[in-house]
C-alpha cells in the first residue's frame, strides 16, 4: 500500500482547509445566525413603517422578526409574528390595476408545491382609504390569507400563515392590524 | 527581468492530477455543489420550464465570448482546459451554493446585530461581497492546489479567477432570471428572462463577477509565484487583492447615488459609470500591466534566437500586446487575404509556444515548436506576406469601434426599454 508523502500531507491539508472555510459560510454562519433571536418587541399602537411610505399598526403583542424585514425609500417588506402565526406586508412599485395585483399574488400563491387558493376574493379596504381585495388559500398543515391594494404605482400585499387554531384566534386582531395600512407619502 | 513575473514549469515536476490529493478533495466538493444546484434547476424547471430554458440558453450563449477573452488574456502560456473548466465549475457550482445560505445569514446577522433598515440598505453590500468574494477566491486557491506548476504568473492567477467569477456570474445570472420571473407572478412568462438578460447580462455584466474575481486572483498568483520577496509580502498582497475585489463588489453592490441622479435613462447610466468605472479601469491597467511584464519576459526568450525565420524584431514588437497582434492579423488580411490572417495567427501561436518551452528549465526539445513557426513562415512567403509586423493604427479602425460601441449601447437600451426594464 503506497504511503502518503510530506507534500501530499501538506496538499490534503490545504485541500482540507478549503473545505473548512466553505463549511464556515455554508453551514457555519447560518449556525450563528441561528443562534441569536431575531424577533424584536413593536411598541403597541404606534404605526410601524413597511417601506416606500407605507405605515401599518402592528396587531398588540406581535412581535416584528428582523430577518423578513425591509424597509426601504421604493419598496419594504415586513414580517410579524403573532405566537406561531406568520403576518407579512410586502410593499413593491408596480404598473397595473387591482385585479391584475390580485392575480400576480394568487399566481404566486398557487405556483407554490402544495399551496392553493380556497375562495372568492371578497373587497376590503382601509381606515386609510385604501381599497383591495381578500382571499384564502391552504397549505399542507397550514391556512392562510391574503389581501393586496394598489395606490399610486404600488402594490401592497398581505399574507398571513399559521395551523387553523392559531390562525382562527389571531385572524380578527391582524385583519383589524391589516386595515390601519396608511400610505403617509409618495414613493421616491 | 526578474524571476517574479513569471516562474517558468519545470516539466517533470508536473504530477498527473488523479495522484494529487486535493484533486480528489475538490472534485467531491464540486460533485456535492453540482447535486445542490442540480436540485435547484429541478425546482426551476418544474415550475416554470420555457423561463429556465431560455435562461440557461441565453446565460450559456453570453459565457462564450467571455470566456474567450479570458482564456485569450494569456496568449504565450495558455492554461489547460480541464483547469479553466474546473475553474469556471467551481464558480457556478461550488461558491454559488455556498453563497446563498451564507448570504443569506450574513444579511440577517445585519438586521439582527444592526437594524431591519440598515440591512435593507446595505445588506446586500456588505453580506454579498463577503462571501462571495471568499468563496471565489477559494477556487483560485483550490486550482494552485491541485495544479501549482500551471499558476506560472500574475497573469494566471488572473485568468483561473475571471474563470471563477464568469462561472459565478453565469449562474447567478440564471437564478436572478428565473427569480424575476417568480416575482412577476406571471406564469412560465419569458419576457422578465430576456430583461434579466440585458440589464445583468449586458450593462451589469462586464464589471461584475468576473472582474472582481480576476483581481483575488492575481493576488493568489503573486503569492505563488514571487518567491524572492518573503512570504508576509506576498500575504499582504494577496489580501489585498481579495480586500480591492471585496471593495469594488460592495461599491458596486452599495446604496450610493441611487436618488442623487434622477430616475432617467442619463441618470442609470451615470451611476453605472459611477459605480463600475473605477474598479473596472483599475483592475484593467493591472490586468494589462501584468499581461504586458509577461509579455515582455516570453519575447525576452524569443529575443534570444538569432533566426529571423523564427522570428523577427518587427514580429517581437507584435508580439508584445493583444492589440498588436491583432493588428498584425489585420494588416495580413488586408495585404493577402484571409488565409494570410489565419497562417499569423498559426505563426504567433507558434511563437507564444516556443518562447514558453525556451523558458522551461528543462527546455530539451524546442524543435517541433521551431518547425512549425517554419512551415508557418514558409506559408506566408507564398501568400507574399512574410513578416507578421503589426500595422499603423488606423483612425477608421478607431471610429468603427467608437460608433460599433455606441449603436450596441443604444440597441440595448431600446431594448430594455421596450421590456419595461429601465
Amino acid at each position: 500500500m503506497a504511503r502518503i508523502n510530506r507534500r501530499q500531507l501538506t496538499n490534503l491539508l490545504g485541500a482540507l482547509g478549503v473545505v473548512a472555510t466553505l463549511g464556515g459560510l455554508a453551514f457555519g454562519l447560518p449556525a450563528i445566525d441561528r443562534s441569536l433571536p431575531a424577533e424584536r418587541a413593536v411598541p403597541d399602537g404606534r404605526p410601524y413603517p413597511v417601506g416606500a411610505g407605507v405605515t401599518v399598526v402592528p396587531p398588540r403583542g406581535a412581535t416584528v422578526d428582523v430577518t423578513g424585514t425591509r424597509p426601504g425609500d421604493s419598496e419594504g417588506t415586513v414580517l410579524f409574528r403573532l405566537g406561531p402565526v406568520r403576518y407579512a406586508i410586502a410593499v413593491r412599485p408596480f404598473r397595473g390595476d387591482l385585479a391584475a395585483a390580485a392575480e400576480r399574488l394568487r399566481k404566486r400563491i398557487v405556483d407554490t408545491t402544495g399551496y392553493q387558493v380556497t375562495s372568492a376574493q371578497l373587497t376590503v379596504g382601509t381606515a386609510g382609504g385604501l381599497a383591495g381585495l381578500q382571499g384564502g388559500y391552504t397549505a399542507p398543515g397550514r391556512g392562510g390569507r391574503y389581501a393586496v391594494f394598489v395606490d399610486g404605482g404600488l402594490t401592497i400585499e398581505v399574507t398571513i400563515s399559521g395551523n387553523d387554531l392559531d390562525l382562527g384566534r389571531s385572524l380578527p386582531q391582524i385583519e383589524a392590524s391589516t386595515r390601519t395600512l396608511r400610505r403617509t407619502d409618495e414613493p421616491r | 527581468m526578474t524571476a517574479s513575473v513569471v516562474r517558468p514549469a519545470d516539466g517533470s515536476r508536473e504530477v498527473a492530477l488523479v495522484r494529487v490529493p486535493a484533486f480528489w478533495v475538490v472534485l467531491a466538493v464540486l460533485v456535492a455543489g453540482g447535486l445542490w444546484m442540480a436540485r435547484l434547476a429541478g425546482e426551476f424547471f418544474t415550475s416554470y420550464p420555457k423561463a429556465t430554458a431560455l435562461s440557461l440558453l441565453l446565460f450559456a450563449l453570453l459565457a462564450v465570448p467571455f470566456w474567450l477573452f479570458v482564456a485569450e488574456l494569456d496568449f504565450f502560456e495558455r492554461e489547460p482546459t480541464r483547469l479553466l473548466v474546473l475553474a469556471f465549475a467551481w464558480g457556478g457550482l461550488v461558491a454559488t451554493t455556498v453563497s446563498i445560505p451564507g448570504g443569506v445569514a450574513l444579511e440577517d446577522l445585519v438586521a439582527k446585530l444592526g437594524s431591519p433598515g440598515l440591512a435593507a440598505s446595505w445588506g446586500a453590500a456588505l453580506a454579498g461581497p463577503s462571501v462571495e468574494e471568499i468563496a471565489k477566491t477559494l477556487g483560485v486557491v483550490a486550482i494552485v492546489l491541485i495544479a501549482r506548476a500551471q499558476v506560472n504568473s500574475v497573469l494566471d492567477g488572473v485568468v483561473y479567477g475571471a474563470m471563477v467569477g464568469l462561472g459565478f456570474q453565469i449562474a447567478e445570472d440564471i437564478v436572478f432570471a428565473v427569480g424575476a420571473v417568480a416575482l412577476a407572478g406571471q406564469g412560465d412568462q419569458l419576457q422578465p428572462v430576456i430583461a434579466t438578460f440585458l440589464l445583468r447580462g449586458f450593462l451589469g455584466g462586464i464589471w461584475s463577477h468576473t472582474l472582481f474575481s480576476a483581481l483575488a486572483g492575481a493576488g493568489i498568483g503573486y503569492l505563488v509565484v514571487s518567491r524572492e520577496r518573503g512570504r508576509p509580502h506576498r500575504m499582504g498582497v494577496a489580501v489585498l487583492a481579495v480586500f480591492g475585489a471585496w471593495a469594488s463588489h460592495v461599491l458596486w453592490n452599495a446604496p450610493l447615488f441611487v436618488d442623487g441622479l434622477g430616475n432617467g435613462v442619463l441618470a442609470l447610466l451615470g451611476v453605472l459609470l459611477i459605480k463600475g468605472l473605477p474598479p473596472l479601469l483599475l483592475i484593467l491597467l493591472l490586468v494589462r500591466h501584468a499581461h504586458d511584464r509577461e509579455a515582455d519576459y516570453y519575447v525576452g526568450r524569443l529575443a534570444t534566437l538569432p533566426d529571423p525565420a523564427l522570428v523577427t524584431p518587427g514580429e517581437l514588437e507584435a508580439l508584445r500586446s493583444g492589440s498588436r497582434r491583432a493588428s498584425a492579423r489585420r494588416l495580413a488580411a488586408d495585404r493577402a487575404g484571409r488565409t494570410a490572417a489565419a497562417a499569423v495567427r498559426r505563426l504567433q501561436r507558434a511563437q507564444a509556444r516556443l518562447a514558453v518551452e525556451l523558458s522551461r528549465a528543462d527546455a530539451g526539445s524546442t524543435a517541433s515548436w521551431e518547425a512549425a513557426v517554419r512551415e508557418q513562415r514558409a506559408v506566408l512567403r507564398q501568400l507574399g506576406h512574410a513578416e507578421a509586423v503589426a500595422g499603423r493604427v488606423s483612425w477608421r479602425h478607431r471610429a468603427e469601434t467608437v460608433v460599433t460601441t455606441v449603436v450596441a449601447i443604444a440597441v440595448l437600451w431600446v431594448a430594455l426599454s421596450a421590456l419595461g426594464g429601465a
